[in-house]
């Protein structure tokens, strides 16, 4: 079966028609939960609430109760936190760049991607503010008028993060939102519950389907995937400011910023494919959410998972090339000293497995992916914890160097984070449109008018 | 749909394209030999920074070409041929180098044997840093960029006539294996070309930093090729402004990711403030060069962020024409910054000499002379392209 | 229904181009106030519609101004100005390191502002009470289908050539739109109040339990009970139950090095003076002396003071014996005691006993002054 390059694939398969897009979009939204649902649910819910009881231990007895210690006083809280931001950005990248990028396929995934990373970034903010052992009194943290006229450090990078993972969450969940308008709007016409049709009708604002409106929402549109390019950029160059600003061998490198995005791609990739074979499965969206979205994010994370080795060899070489014994003790250590098996784990799973997807075969067969993807995950998020623990633990001082183990309650706290985020996934698929329904009528075939030419010589 | 009316014809360009670059070539050639007896050191210096120049026009352009395999863009098929001509000049490197090979003295401290023994960072480096090394990386660098070159080209000509798509599957495989060889050939360029003169400082991400200026460097050629041919009939005659905004988009994305990786690598190094890294800015900040580099900024950044912000400016023919001259000069500007403040008699600051703009005139009259020699033997549209008609249909 | 008031007059579509070539003859009727309701953006509707391109990009620019000048002055003000530091060796306006916070507040008002200005300004929602609302033709355009309205607001309009004239272009058909006889959101709707004050209750109790209780339990006690001794509590760790201890047997003030020959009656070894006899530290010497050396040595060191005849007495300084002591010695003395003299520790500091010593230098110089010496004070 050969391509032919002449004609552009459909976005929408199967010629659904508009209405017979709204049905098979809305329809979860109609139904009652069933038996699966409540399966699914109860998983991700045990999961969340033994993140929750561990974080009561946390709170009770104190920070103690984690791994944390001299001399690796940054463990799991920091990892975790990186990993989830990390997973952030996939959806930013599929909603704007690929937006701004004309790629027409992103309309399947676009909706459920900006979910993703609002709920990704819910879990990872969770971490900056239970470290402190004490959240309750997290306002203290803030620069509020004191006795000492103290301000809060405003070159700090972890002030940094603070703006910056605050702000990629407020303009997520208001470029999310202004995307669900339209939809608020379609539910509301179309429901028969009295109830439902009230709550849409709060939340759509009103919303016309006016053209006059449609041509400011397109600007905004633009203006918003514009900014959120750049802002989801600068969110994981922040992220890796913490550690790339300070003089700790393996941690100071110049290529922390883009590494960090790409690996942040990458990993949010991973996830979001994970994620999506189940939902288009269940919720029989195989002819919006293709094989081909499939394939084209499987290619995606071929380039990124490409880029994260580049990082690592480039890191690897400018090691020995610097000749700073440091430098160079770091990268011998983290391949062949007592954490070398969680280095070895990253290095496998970010490099080694995902060159399978240069095979067109596996990059569509759903099984193979699906192993893939996670193995992905799995290796990012060692990554994060080769980065903290190995250059931490072993650095200067021989005399400094300790181990790090982390605790159940680290561990309990982790399976929480990914116990939120799938609890706020199956919901989310219960309650509102996983695909925008306006933007993919906007792409279905005959949708549009015929073409029209644009400025001819201009 | 545009069928029937609106077709290519091929137009050869006038001749006063070829006598221009000719001109040009020689003016460049003549005044490089007296500079080179003039100030040998300069004129070296020069040379390695119209170098460096060629090589991010030549394999920039090579990287586009494959970007629009991998990424399955429509927009830029009827431009391709241009970028395409702008890779032509990949082989000619080969010879281009070699009056660099004969002054590696001259360039670079660690090509020094007695240097080597007196200096203990150095010698660890000597397994990478040596002359034979250096010279097998130069040849086997630019043979394989040769090798793509010559394979994409030669399946994109082949398609003119026999509009096989197989060779668009062909190439679209190639693009996919020649990016990651690409992103470590630009590097290790950049590693030996720029970043070993001077041999004590290092940054892992040099080599990303080279690769957002050589991007820019030739997106700003294409666009301004592009431009210029359009404008004057040369493309197909359905093209429109519309193609022309991928253009300025593109440019205006990769602008904003150069000053990003520039920024980067400056916080970083500023925040840590060791004096090992903190060294090679110092450099740039002596007497003059602080002028000098804060007009990296304006010239490199500034300046094009404000000119390409607004959507209606991406695609304004004279804007881009005006803004990709303007990046092309950023981009030896970039060059130079990097370059020239290693060099012993300016580290106390910029001082002017004629010879500095010598070499880049002879570099705009190999590249006019080069695209012009395939423009004519080669249709300036790939009339053969499968995705041709979808390419031209494109619309914002 | 004569008193209906009529909203306008809409024309359904259900093809892409019969909207966008009747969105075209509608422009250029002459009609002002109308509109085109699809359930996504058409491209090409806007160049149909003739209408002007968006001004919503000023508002992005000029908020977006206002955030790179209110974050640059925010951090000029407080890490230049009210509270300078030197952070890492930097400057205190350190540009490079004020860029990411700048950027962030440069890109969270730009879009904010553009998405509230748009909303609320631009199209004066959030408004569920519009006419189109809850109509036929809204459920339509909203699923499958595109349509014209024309208001009643224009001054070209007029039911019956309004409705003519959209027939004219052929839609699959038309209906007039009345405003909605009662309003449909009652906000003071006896339920919804109720609601409303329960909401209030609720929320005031559990801020109230909240901040005055639950924020005083454990571990929400602000540190309150800590397993730490405090001073003057008792303890369980130790036998006697008492949490103030004493020092370790040999402990030793920071920062103090304990004389090293106390106790010793005969010291085999004596510190040296490490004090000039300069004329301040004579002075000194002198104060301490007659405060506290004079009432038992007299003021001349001769050992006749007023005391003398009381008790065993004061020897003189002036003896053989203390004129041969080291400086040392004297110090030591003062410092540990001597027979019948007690430590003298605890009210002369170390530099004040060495000024002390050298002053007894002075005396027995002077009682036993040399000619030499004697001339010395005749040219003074």
């Amino acid at each position: 079966m050969s391509t032919d390059y002449s004609i552009e694939a459909p976005v929408v398969r199967g010629r659904l028609s508009l209405s017979e897009i709204e049905e098979l979009v809305a329809k979860p939204l109609d139904s009652k939960p069933d038996k699966k649902f409540f399966i699914a649910l109860s998983i991700s819910g045990s999961a969340l609430l033994i993140g929750a009881v561990c974080l009561f231990y946390t709170f009770y007895y104190g920070i103690g109760m984690w791994g944390n210690n001299q001399p690796v006083g940054w463990g799991f809280g920091i990892v975790n936190f990186v990993f989830w931001v990390g997973i952030g950005h996939a959806g930013t990248l599929i909603s704007a760049i690929l937006f701004l990028l004309r790629q027409r396929w992103r309309t399947g995934i676009a909706r459920f991607a900006e979910a993703m990373t609002i709920f990704a970034v819910m879990c990872a903010g969770i971490f900056p503010i239970i470290h402190t052992g004490r959240p309750w009194l997290a306002g203290y943290l803030t620069p509020y008028p004191n006795q000492h006229g103290l301000w809060v450090n405003f070159t700090s990078p972890l002030v940094w993060d603070v703006f910056a993972v605050s702000v990629y969450f407020t303009v997520s969940l208001v470029f999310w939102y202004t995307g669900l308008i339209p939809d608020f709007a379609t539910l509301r016409d179309r429901t028969t519950s009295k109830i439902k049709k009230t709550i849409y009708s709060i939340f759509s604002l009103g919303w016309r389907h006016s053209s006059r409106h449609w041509q400011h929402y397109e600007k905004a549109y633009v203006i918003l995937a514009g900014f959120a390019t750049p802002l989801v950029l600068s969110v994981h160059t922040i992220v890796s400011f913490d550690f790339a600003v300070s003089i700790l061998p393996g941690w100071h490198s110049t290529i922390f910023p883009p590494y960090f995005v790409a690996g942040a791609i990458f990993s949010g990739f991973a996830m979001v494919v994970t994620v999506l074979v189940f939902v288009r499965k269940i919720f029989d969206l195989q002819n919006i959410i293709t094989i081909d979205h499939l394939e084209k994010m499987n290619k995606v994370i071929l380039a990124t998972g490409l880029m994260v080795g580049y990082s690592y060899g480039m890191e690897f070489f400018i090691a020995w090339y610097s000749g700073v014994p440091f430098e160079q003790f770091v990268f011998i250590n983290r391949a062949f000293g007592p954490y070398a098996w969680a280095y070895w784990i990253m290095v496998s799973c970010n490099v080694f497995f995902p060159q399978l997807f240069w095979f067109k075969k596996i990059r569509r067969s759903i099984p193979v992916m699906m192993v893939i993807v996670i193995l992905v995950n799995v290796g990012m998020w060692f990554e994060r914890f080769v980065i903290v623990v190995t250059s931490l633990h072993r650095d200067f001082l021989p005399s400094s160097w300790g181990m790090y183990a982390p605790t159940l309650i680290d561990g309990g706290i982790l399976l929480g984070s990914f116990g939120l985020f799938f609890t706020l996934v199956i919901l989310f698929t219960k309650a509102l449109p996983v695909v925008s329904i306006s933007e993919i009528k906007a792409v279905a075939d005959g949708a549009q008018p015929a073409h029209h030419r644009g400025k001819l010589n201009g | 749909m545009n069928d029937g009316e609106l077709t290519y014809h091929k137009k050869d360009l006038p001749s006063s394209i070829s006598k221009i670059g000719m001109v040009l070539l020689a003016i460049g050639v003549i005044l490089g030999v007296v500079a080179f007896f003039v100030d040998h050191s300069r004129a070296v210096f020069n040379y390695l920074i119209a170098f460096a120049f060629m090589i991010s026009i030549g394999v920039g352009a090579l990287f586009l070409i494959a970007l629009e395999y991998v990424a399955g863009a429509d927009w830029s098929v009827p431009i391709r041929r241009v970028v395409e001509f702008f890779a032509a000049i990949i082989p000619f490197l080969a010879i281009l180098v070699i009056p660099l090979l004969f002054n590696m003295g001259e360039l670079f401290h660690w090509s020094h044997t007695e240097a080597i023994t007196q200096d203990k960072i150095l010698q660890g480096k000597a397994p990478y840093l040596n002359v034979p090394f250096f010279i097998i990386r130069v040849f086997v660098l630019i043979g394989i960029w040769s090798l793509f070159y010559f394979f994409f080209v030669r399946n994109s000509k082949m398609q003119d006539s026999t509009k096989d798509q197989k060779l668009t599957k062909i190439n679209i495989r190639l693009s996919a294996i020649f990016i990651p060889i690409f992103a470590l050939s630009i590097t290790i360029s950049a590693v030996d070309w720029l970043m070993s003169i001077q041999p004590h400082w290092f940054s892992t991400i040099f080599g990303v930093y080279f690769f957002a200026g050589t991007v820019v460097a030739a997106l700003a050629a294409v666009t301004l090729a592009t431009v210029l041919l359009k404008e004057n009939g040369y493309l197909h005659p359905a093209m429109t402004n519309d193609h022309l905004f991928s253009l300025g988009a593109l440019l205006f994305a990769f602008v904003n990711f150069w000053g990003y990786i520039a920024f980067s690598q400056f916080l970083l190094m500023w925040y840590a403030d060791l004096p090992e890294e903190t060294s090679w800015f110092l450099q740039k900040w002596e007497g003059s060069w602080a002028i000098f580099s804060i007009g990296l900024i304006v010239i490199h950044f500034l300046v094009p962020y404000v000119t390409l912000l607004s959507q209606p400016a991406k695609m304004d023919p004279k804007k881009l024409k005006f803004i990709s001259v303007w990046l092309l000069f950023a981009h030896l500007y970039d060059l130079f910054w990097l370059v020239m403040p290693g060099m012993k008699q300016l580290s106390g600051g910029y001082s002017f000499s004629w010879i500095d703009f010598v070499f880049p005139i002879a570099v705009v009259g190999i590249i006019i002379l080069v695209f012009n020699m395939k423009a004519k033997k080669e249709n300036l549209v790939p009339i053969g392209d499968p995705k041709l008609k979808r390419g031209l249909d494109f619309h914002l | 229904m004569a008193d209906k008031k009529i909203f306008g007059v809409t024309a359904l579509f259900n093809n892409p181009d019969a909207i966008i070539s009747a969105a075209n003859k509608v422009a250029s009727s002459g009609y002002t106030k109308w509109d085109v309701n699809s359930p996504y953006p058409l491209h090409g509707i806007d160049k149909a519609m003739k209408m002007k391109p968006s001004k919503l990009g000023f508002v992005t620019m000029i908020f977006g101004l206002s955030g790179v000048v209110l974050a640059l002055l925010l951090m000029w003000w407080t890490m230049s100005v009210d509270y300078p530091m030197i952070i890492g060796g930097k400057p205190f306006f350190s540009l490079p390191a004020f860029v990411p916070v700048t950027f962030e507040v440069t890109v969270i008002m730009a879009t904010v502002s553009t998405v509230v200005a748009m909303f609320a300004f631009f199209f004066g929602l959030p408004r569920n009470a519009h006419a189109l609302h809850d109509t036929d033709y809204m459920k339509k355009v909203s699923r499958d289908h595109y349509g014209i309205v024309i208001e009643a607001d224009d001054p070209r309009f007029d039911e019956r050539s309004t409705i003519e004239f959209l027939r004219s272009l052929n839609p699959l058909s038309t209906e007039i739109i009345y405003y909605p006889e009662k309003e449909r959101y009652p906000i003071f709707e006896p339920r919804f109040i109720t609601f409303l004050f329960g909401v209030a209750v609720v929320v005031s109790l559990g801020t109230y339990l909240m901040l005055n209780k639950l924020m005083y339990i454990q571990p929400f006690n602000w540190m309150d009970d800590q397993a730490k001794i405090s001073p003057q509590s008792s303890s369980t760790f130790f036998a006697d139950g008492r949490g103030m201890r004493l020092p370790v047997e040999g402990t030793v003030a920071r920062g103090f090095i304990p004389y090293p020959f106390m106790g010793e009656t005969n010291p085999k070894e004596v510190l040296s003076n490490p004090y000039f006899p300069t004329k301040a530290n004579l002075e000194l010497g002198q104060r301490k002396f007659l405060t506290y050396c004079s009432p038992c040595h007299g003021n001349y060191a001769e050992g006749n003071s007023r005391l003398a005849g009381q008790f065993p007495n004061p020897p003189t300084l002036h003896s053989d014996r203390a004129r041969n002591f080291e400086d040392g010695m004297i110090y030591h003395i003062i410092t540990n005691g001597q027979n019948a003299m007690p430590s003298y520790a605890s009210q002369v500091t170390r530099e004040e006993r060495w000024a002390i010593v050298n002053y007894i230098r002075v005396l027995q110089r002077a009682k036993n002054a040399t000619d030499s010496d004697l001339k010395f004070v005749k040219v003074e």
